[in-house]
């Protein structure tokens, strides 16, 4: 499975990286959040009701939100700037809402497949969420070994002792701390009934063994604290989200009459701007059904501006640039 | 501090099972055999006690004063309470993590049954998250992140009866988030002839704390500190409700002592001793046992220093000054402080080294020198 690029595509890379070396060494050094404030979205109709997405499809929906994301010739070309051959890339899904409100296994298998051919070996790519239990009922296929890449959950698998990091103070999913060198969320956009949104960042609650302690003042700081952790400033370089369909109401569990097709998938080397885009999308939707704000509900992402404060991003939703793919 | 069942254990236990088996049947999926491993699906999910909804599926938990708001598929900050589709599970009804036989001085109770063995058990999880947990593998972790059995009340009871000890101690993490399970506990023991305490933090609602109350012997609280601002910062809990916790315990007659950790430049002022040991007087009565105990660092509070002895034997002395009866020093084993001294003629009534009782002179509760009777749980 692991792919040597061409000479071609090196050379293009080799082009990529004069024009983009400051956010290209930064990714080399396992910085994120290249194109501060940018997210790209690709549209991608939602398959019918019990269907299986079409895998071209889905794989020109990742290709197309992640070039829009970052400006880059294609999406092999964008993701060997951001992932050496030598890393393991952890890709965390967020796969509480089940079947019905997760990532696509389509969409993840067409971003694994991206990561192989920019150069990534498939044995370095773990798809993983909290419980192997979750994967499982959301449509992945558990396997720990083998040619393809790896797909489980943590399950209990935490550093033996607690890390620190602004209020939090957590044992970590030794696949962060310790396995993988480079991450990538994958979540969903919807809404959550502390927090206000559940899209990227507070899908890392899904690394700590303790999230059930930091649900207090809608979970801030404490999200961006997670997110601010050295385990994942360092090592988070991209994120997506299947907005194929998204939930406006009574998250994080799936609830049939609050989600809505939104039909896209969206894609930032901000995880910070890539919560602010799914706010204002959660609240656009929101008020197209008479539905007050985030805000006027009393559960505005205030951990969203304290990201922002903390340099992880462009956290302001005025401020984000949605770019179509 | 953990113990599996062996086998013959759990075949014994066995015949408990059928007993257990006449108590209402967890909500969903099957009874585990008693003894056996507990692991992620497989928790014993009961409909929790005390919560009620919210409406669209959301509901309040009314058990500790935090009153989480949960949604669908969340969990209360405790860990241990889940709403499924509107309903409030506990995820740890019999759900024992840690299953142990400890004196039970080492609650410390140094007012019950001197020198008796109390059968202790545990399910993981806690409704604060005090920087200085020292059990804090078991009780800041999800119950499916624990090895755990299923040891229902039936079980337990069965199980004090067996290995011969009069007492059940619901203790080393939070008996608040397994508080259904701590209810049927005590009552199950009732009927076998054991008597169950409590060793809590004492953040727990009034009902809930009433409803139970009638079924215990005795409850060990441990006072973090006199300080909210103590409680917000380091327990990320609240002063107030522990102090009303604390006289509703004691209004209701049920034995009653108070732990206070004793942390370097935290909660060790003379002004914080000077003002709980007056709080404890006014409100619970001179009566009432506190226990000074020495801090070792550890969990997310590593960069203090132990207690100094002179610092607990301070406190003491504040604590005498001001009145209390009782008042002694912990985790310095062959500390004079550890004894039992009669508040009227001085004579040392209970001599102790650690969690060992070297000597018991009491008499029917009472001093055989002066013959003042002693409060606490004699017979």
């Amino acid at each position: 499975m692991p792919r040597t690029l061409t000479r071609r595509e090196l050379a293009r890379i080799t082009g990529l990286s004069a024009l983009v070396l400051p956010w290209a060494g930064r990714a080399a050094r396992g910085g994120q959040n290249t194109f501060r404030g940018r997210v790209g979205v690709a549209k991608l109709a939602p398959p019918a009701a019990g269907g299986a997405l079409d895998p071209a499809l889905a794989r020109t929906a990742v290709a197309r939100a992640i070039v829009a994301a970052t400006g880059a010739a294609s999406a092999r070309v964008a993701l060997a700037a951001l992932f050496k051959p030598s890393d393991t890339v952890g890709i965390k899904l967020n796969c509480l809402g089940g079947r019905h409100l997760s990532p696509h296994p389509e969409l993840v298998e067409a971003l694994v497949q991206l990561l192989v051919e920019a150069g990534v070996a498939a044995e370095r790519i773990v798809v993983f969420e909290r419980s192997s239990r979750e994967l499982q009922r959301a449509g992945f296929v558990v396997r720990r070994d083998g040619a393809s890449y790896r797909c489980f959950g943590v399950d209990n698998d935490y550093d033996p002792t607690p890390s620190t990091s602004g209020a939090i103070g957590s044992c970590f999913a030794r696949l962060v701390s310790t396995t993988c060198s480079a991450l990538i969320g994958f979540g969903v956009v919807k809404d959550h009934d502390l927090a206000g949104v559940s899209a990227s960042l507070k899908n890392w609650y899904g690394v700590i063994h303790n999230p059930n302690k930091y649900h207090d003042t809608n979970c801030d700081p404490y999200v961006a604290d997670v997110c601010n952790h050295p385990f994942l400033r360092d090592k988070l370089r991209l994120t997506l989200l299947d907005g194929l369909v998204a939930q406006c109401h009574g998250g994080p569990a799936f609830r049939s009459d609050a989600t809505f097709p939104l039909g896209v998938v969206a894609a930032s080397t901000d995880p910070v701007a890539a919560d602010a885009w799914a706010w204002r999308v959660i609240d656009a939707e929101r008020s197209r059904r008479g539905l007050p704000t985030l805000a006027a509900a009393k559960r505005a992402p205030r951990f969203i501006a304290t990201a922002a404060r903390y340099g992880l991003g462009v956290g302001d939703p005025a401020a984000i640039q949605e770019v179509a793919g | 501090m953990r113990h599996r069942l062996d086998r013959r254990e759990a075949a014994r236990l066995g015949a408990a099972a059928l007993l257990a088996s006449a108590m209402p049947r967890p909500a969903r999926g099957r009874t585990p055999p008693v003894g056996s491993p507990l692991e992620g699906d497989d928790l014993p999910a009961r409909q929790a006690s005390w919560w009620k909804s919210l409406g669209e599926g959301r509901v309040e938990c009314q058990l500790c004063p935090r009153g989480c708001q949960v949604a669908d598929r969340e969990r209360g900050a405790c860990g241990v309470r889940e709403n499924r589709g509107g309903t409030y599970f506990t995820l740890v009804w019999g759900a024992a993590c840690s299953v142990h036989v400890d004196p039970i001085e080492k609650k410390p109770f140094f007012h019950v049954l001197p020198g008796a063995q109390a059968l202790s058990f545990a399910t993981a999880g806690c409704n604060v998250e005090c920087k200085f947990c020292q059990n804090w593998e078991i009780s800041q972790f999800r119950p499916e992140q624990v090895p755990s059995q299923y040891l229902p009340p039936d079980a337990l009871a069965a199980l004090a009866r067996q290995r011969g000890v009069p007492l059940l101690s619901a203790t080393y993490s939070e008996p608040v988030v397994f508080w259904e399970y701590v209810r049927d506990t005590a009552l199950a023991a009732r009927r076998v002839g054991v008597r169950t305490t409590v060793v809590s933090n004492g953040y727990i609602q009034e009902a809930p704390l009433k409803e139970v109350l009638p079924y215990l012997a005795a409850v060990k609280v441990d006072l973090k500190s006199f300080r909210d601002a103590f409680y917000r910062d380091l327990v990320r809990g609240e002063l107030k409700p522990v102090l009303k916790a604390l006289e509703t315990i004691r209004a209701a007659g049920v034995w009653l002592e108070i732990v206070v950790l004793l942390i370097p430049t935290m909660n060790d002022s003379e002004e914080e001793i000077r003002d709980l040991t007056r709080w404890v007087k006014a409100t619970l009565g001179h009566e009432v046992p506190v226990h000074f105990t020495r801090f070792h660092p550890t969990y997310r509070l590593t960069n203090l220093p132990v207690t100094p002895v002179a610092t607990l034997e301070r406190a003491r002395s504040i604590g005498l000054a001001e009145g209390l009866s009782y008042v002694y020093v912990g985790n310095l084993p062959g500390h004079a402080g550890e004894n039992t001294v009669c508040p009227g003629c001085g004579a040392v009534l209970v001599r102790r080294f650690g969690f060992s009782v070297l000597e018991n002179r009491l008499a029917k509760g009472a001093c055989p020198t002066c013959g003042r009777a002693i409060p606490g749980v004699w017979s």
